[in-house]
């Protein structure tokens, strides 16, 4: 038994190192550059780390980073202090939490699933290892580790505030402090997990309530906990802010529905049925339930996964090919075998996907990356039940046992499609996706740069969107002088555009040659150049395509 | 539940299938479309000449409009043409009684499958309940509903497979419906094209599932239907060998005819592979692993749940805003499936449902615009076997849950709640098809041609020359106006008006001609009829009539010099 033991803790931390070396391996070159994002992300933990205020200058800001206007919920910034000081300002140091929590949920992973299925067997202890090694080799949870996904870090603590509740009402009950405080960061972390993570609190409370009733003490420290600590943002949350950018993507705003729900009711002669079934509310409904559903088609999950580059590849889905037989084999035993808490991967899921289904843009491997790691424990699942009954089968063929022929052949296949992907994404990703990446605002900074000094000032079109954060990045302004200087504009909106600062200029309307007795260098997008444009250099994406170039008058 | 009730029962939902399908049947979908014309316009040509529109003498396969469709549609359709006369219902009401029909076969079926030796009064009730779910269900599918109130082939093909199945399961026993079974699958690769792949694939696990129950039979009893089974598919087996254009269709619609489209990005890949002298990289950004992924992904999207239950795919496949499944049938498919793998049935059984259902999407899995509801209208029966194997199962489930609330049973409660949901669902299919469908499609279902031939009946006389133009979205419109006018065949095949019959060509027959119109010329001729699209015929024009669609948009002008 102890043998036993060992080895599966040797085995665990060969998944840790695989996974540590899939998310590590060139994170400063692959993804090949930086999105506005990310490189807000960097900046501000930058910004926060000189004299703790953000880029605007709020001091040690908990409720939220203005940035380009979206509000974004902190933590990122805050675990990014270390690294950036560490590493300096650099894509590296940008990404690193997102890389270093990926590794992390990998490892809580396994604690999970062994909280999740009964302790004591052998099974689980499969299961455990199984689901993190899955998870270890996910193209959906390398991607999103590999650049600075702040839900990437949010899954983390979803997956430990689980973890740590179930861990709780099973035995070690001061655990739950740690469940609340981790749910609680969650929600400091990524939009997506101010609903889910609540919705699950309140479906584990309900589900174990008497163990929690039963557990006075831990139960009341956790509230407690949680309520102060949660209490700082409520007024945040219930702001206009908060809801911004929710009201700009979410599906209800959509008037042509209304439109529609009228005109059906016309069709039908205003009868009393069609105002029932054709009232609006219903067709809102159908389109949640579209949106929800979309989430759950096999292209997206199982072919090409998400059609925005920046979560996958396109070459395969969110999940391996190979996967969807365990998937639906696993659902299916899960349901039969009900063992432990079971029931809470498929609640888990289906509540993972209830706040993206209200966005227009579906389906989105970022906004469900809440529902990990739920996906690879059904695959999981599948395997052990599909794998104990391919083993009873003891018939053989030219001597060789099916069982053992079948094993080896899938075996090949998990490795083959593993393979598929991950050269795909280290040889190809780069070259055909740079532009998605924002790519050529390094190169052309890095130009700016060096001939600064001849211009009066250098004007920077906004075509690729947001330059201003880049060249305070790549600058390593200091955020001081940012402040002092910067002029900035706030929409009603609530967007923020910075027209400039230093001698950088970003204006909205890129006139070119307006001030005459002024030497200006232009940075704008190759297309309709002015007839007068001496080009100096041009900035190309990886695949040969111009995106940027610099030119005087 | 006494054998005499259930078949009232089985009665009242035949009767509702049936009012489900031939109500209005000639008018919602507001007017056929292409095929369902060019099928009557056959069926009546063959019926007074013995020819197609080609002049063909008793074609196995339609050239039509070089999708060389596969022609039983057009026979069946013959006595109800002759009978009610060319029109639109006619042309549909075989498939309309094909559909209402197969909800009687599939209780039959359901009797076959679930039935054991040895049952007692209970296990024969609820197989009973179980065949009478799936009926209703059936019965009200919008998928099928959809397809049985359109002259769709495909309809009728689904029909003769559940009576492959159901002449089978049953032949085992009375050998002599093994003659039935062979008859109806050999028939079906005359039905549609999809078939031709389908129901061999169908038949052949029907023989391999049962293959001890077969080889256990008198050998006699086997060569008997095999001989009738090779009799029947010998003509569209020399058809296929001889004409090659019947294969025209298979490599219209087959992924491997879309290289550019398809290949994409993996030609570039390639490309800086042979650039890199990459090895490994040209055998993964390969052509054909493409083409694999291609083929599972389209196979797999038969399993969206969008497409499913809420989108459908192109609109003359659905209802307005509905999938091809009710939603209210998501939980009864999914306990049915359950239910089916690990209930303790013949394992025979459920291997065969099991199988039946994942060959459904097999032939539009290699075809372009996938998913499709026409190639893979196979999946009824098996969505309605498994929701009626769910209802059924979580019914006795929730009946018997003893807690209460309120003193009212929770399981009852649920029970209500659900079959309100049902109803609703049910009523706002009812309404988005019989309703909104005339409005919101009818632009699809190429509306508007029944009104410019009577408008062409009441002016035309004083016009030497009709021209019509065939532009988008007016296509293939000289079909249409052989269908309305009811032009004779014996004329048409002999003025050669199909022509070379190909996808572009210009047609015409008797005083129409069909081409594009160009105003700035063809506005000098003399005592001429145009009809065209609302862009080719300018406002300043003398305009008799404008037809518009059912949702108030222009759709056909006339008018004339």
């Amino acid at each position: 038994m102890k043998k036993i033991f060992l080895n599966n803790k040797f085995i665990l931390l060969f998944i840790i190192l695989i996974a540590a070396f899939l998310r590590l391996y060139q994170l400063g070159v692959n993804p090949p550059s930086l999105t506005w994002d990310e490189v807000a992300w960097g900046y501000n933990a930058y910004s926060l780390g000189i004299d703790g205020k953000d880029e605007f200058g709020r001091f040690l800001p908990h409720d939220y980073l203005e940035s380009f206007g979206d509000f974004k919920p902190p933590v990122y910034a805050y675990l990014d202090i270390i690294p950036v000081k560490m590493f300096g300002l650099n894509a590296f140091s940008t990404r690193l939490p997102s890389a270093v929590f990926g590794i992390l949920t990998v490892l809580m992973t396994y604690f999970l699933v062994r909280e999740i299925f009964p302790k004591d067997k052998k099974e689980s202890e499969f299961l455990a290892l199984a689901t993190s090694s899955i998870l270890a080799i996910s193209p959906w949870h390398i991607m999103l580790s590999r650049a600075a996904f702040e839900a990437n870090v949010s899954t983390f603590f979803i997956v430990t505030g689980v973890w740590a509740f179930l861990a709780s009402v099973q035995g070690k009950r001061w655990l739950l402090v740690l469940s609340a405080i981790s749910f609680v960061i969650s929600m400091y972390t990524f939009n997506t997990a101010r609903i889910v993570s609540p919705l699950l609190v309140f479906i584990l409370a309900l589900s174990f309530r008497k163990q929690l009733l039963a557990n006075k003490k831990a139960t009341i420290a956790a509230v407690v906990v949680g309520l102060l600590l949660i209490l700082p943002t409520v007024q945040f949350l219930v702001s206009p802010q908060a809801g911004l950018r929710f009201k700009e993507v979410n599906i209800f705003s959509d008037v042509s529905v209304v439109k529609r729900a009228n005109q059906e009711i016309a069709n039908s002669n205003n009868s009393l049925i069609s105002k029932l079934v054709d009232n609006r509310r219903v067709l809102y409904g159908i389109e949640y339930v579209k949106h929800y559903f979309d989430n759950l088609t096999p292209r997206f999950l199982f072919i090409s996964g998400d059609g925005n580059p920046k979560f996958s590849t396109q070459t395969v889905g969110q999940m391996y090919i190979w996967e969807i037989i365990f998937f639906v084999a696993g659902i299916l035993f899960l349901f039969r075998k009900r063992q432990g808490n079971w029931w809470l991967v498929p609640v888990w899921l289906l509540v993972g996907i209830v706040p993206a289904a209200t966005a227009r843009e579906t389906p989105h491997a970022l906004r469900i990356e809440t529902t990990l790691p739920t996906f690879q424990i059904l695959v999981a699942y599948g395997i052990f039940w599909l794998g104990s009954m391919l083993f009873e089968v003891k018939s053989k063929i030219a001597g060789i046992k099916l069982s053992k022929a079948i094993t080896f052949v899938f075996v090949i296949v998990i490795f083959a499609n593993f393979f598929y992907f991950w050269r795909d994404y280290t040889v190809n990703y780069k070259y055909d996706y740079s532009g998605e990446w924002q790519y050529g605002y390094e190169d052309s900074i890095n130009y700016v740069k060096s001939v600064q000094d001849k211009y009066d000032y250098i004007q920077v079109t906004n075509a690729l969107g947001r330059p201003y954060i880049y060249y305070l990045f790549y600058n390593k302004t200091n955020p001081g002088e940012f402040r002092n200087e910067a002029k900035i504009n706030r929409d009603p909106f609530g967007f923020v555009d910075v027209e400039g600062f230093g001698k950088y200029k970003f204006p909205n309307d890129f006139e070119v040659g307006k001030d005459k007795n002024k030497k200006v260098l232009y940075i704008a997008t190759p297309y309709k150049l002015p007839e007068n444009a001496r080009v100096l250099k041009t900035f190309y994406l990886l695949d040969g395509k111009p995106v940027l170039v610099a030119y005087e008058i | 539940m006494k054998n005499k009730i259930t078949y009232i029962l089985l009665l009242v939902i035949v009767m509702v299938a049936a009012f489900l399908r031939l109500w209005q049947l000639g008018n919602v979908p507001p007017s056929p479309d292409w095929d369902e014309a060019a099928l009557g316009y056959d069926a009546y040509s063959i019926a007074t000449t013995g020819r197609d529109e080609f002049g063909k003498f008793l074609p196995p396969v339609l050239r039509s409009f070089d999708d060389y469709k596969p022609a039983l549609y057009a026979y069946l359709a013959i006595p109800t043409v002759m009978t009610l006369g060319l029109n639109t219902a006619a042309v549909r009401l075989p498939s309309a009684i094909a559909g209402t029909l197969s909800v009687i076969v599939l209780f039959f079926i359901i009797q076959e499958l679930f039935s054991k030796k040895g049952d007692d009064q209970k296990d024969r009730e609820r197989v009973n309940l179980i065949g009478l779910a799936a009926s209703l269900l059936l019965a009200i599918s919008p998928w099928s509903i959809q397809f049985s109130r359109v002259a769709f082939e495909s309809n009728v093909g689904v029909f003769f497979n559940m009576l492959v199945v159901l002449f089978f399961l049953k032949g085992l026993k009375k050998n002599w419906l093994l003659y039935l079974s062979v008859l109806f699958a050999g028939l079906n690769i005359y039905v549609y094209q999809s078939e031709k792949v389908y129901t061999p694939l169908l038949f052949l696990l029907l023989v391999v599932i049962y293959f001890k129950d077969l080889i256990s039979l008198p050998k006699i009893k086997l060569i008997g239907p095999i001989i009738l089974g090779l009799i029947v598919v010998a003509p569209m087996v020399f058809n296929i060998l001889t004409d090659s254009g019947s294969l025209l269709r298979v490599r219209g619609t087959s992924i491997f005819t879309y290289q550019t489209e398809i290949l994409g990005d993996s030609a570039q890949k390639f490309e800086r592979d042979e650039n890199n002298h990459d090895l490994i990289g040209k055998a993964l950004d390969n052509r054909r692993v493409v083409y694999a992924k291609t083929i599972v992904d389209g196979y797999l999207s038969h399993f969206n749940p969008n497409w499913l239950f809420v989108t459908g795919d192109i609109s003359r496949h659905h209802a307005p805003n509905m999938g091809l499944l009710y939603l209210f049938e998501l939980p009864i498919i999914l306990i049915g499936i359950y239910t089916l793998l690990f209930s303790k049935l013949d394992k025979r059984t459920k291997i065969f449902i099991f199988l039946w259902y994942l060959i459904a999407a097999i032939p539009a899995s290699i075809t372009t615009g996938v998913p499709h509801a026409v190639r893979t209208l196979n999946f009824i029966p098996l969505y309605q076997i498994f929701g009626a194997l769910g209802l059924v199962t979580a019914f006795m489930w929730l009946i018997n849950i003893p807690e209460s609330i309120f003193g009212i049973r929770i399981g009852r409660v649920l029970i209500l709640i659900y079959v309100l949901f049902a109803m609703f669902n049910i009523a706002y299919y009812l309404n988005q098809y019989f309703v909104q469908l005339n409005y919101y499609d009818s632009a699809d279902w190429q509306y508007g041609y029944k009104q410019a031939v009577d408008e062409v009946n009441t002016v035309g006389n004083r016009y030497d020359k009709i021209v019509v133009s065939d532009k988008q979205p007016l296509d293939k419109s000289y079909m249409f106006f052989l269908f309305y006018t009811k032009y004779p065949p014996i004329e048409y095949q002999k003025s050669g008006g199909a022509g070379s019959g190909s996808f572009d060509s210009h047609h015409s027959f008797g005083r129409f001609q069909f081409r594009p119109i160009n105003w700035d010329t063809d506005s000098k001729m003399q005592n001429t009829l145009f009809i065209g699209t609302p862009d080719e015929i300018p406002n300043g024009a003398a305009v008799i009539k404008t037809i518009y669609d059912l949702n108030g948009d222009p759709a056909i002008k006339i008018a004339g010099t």
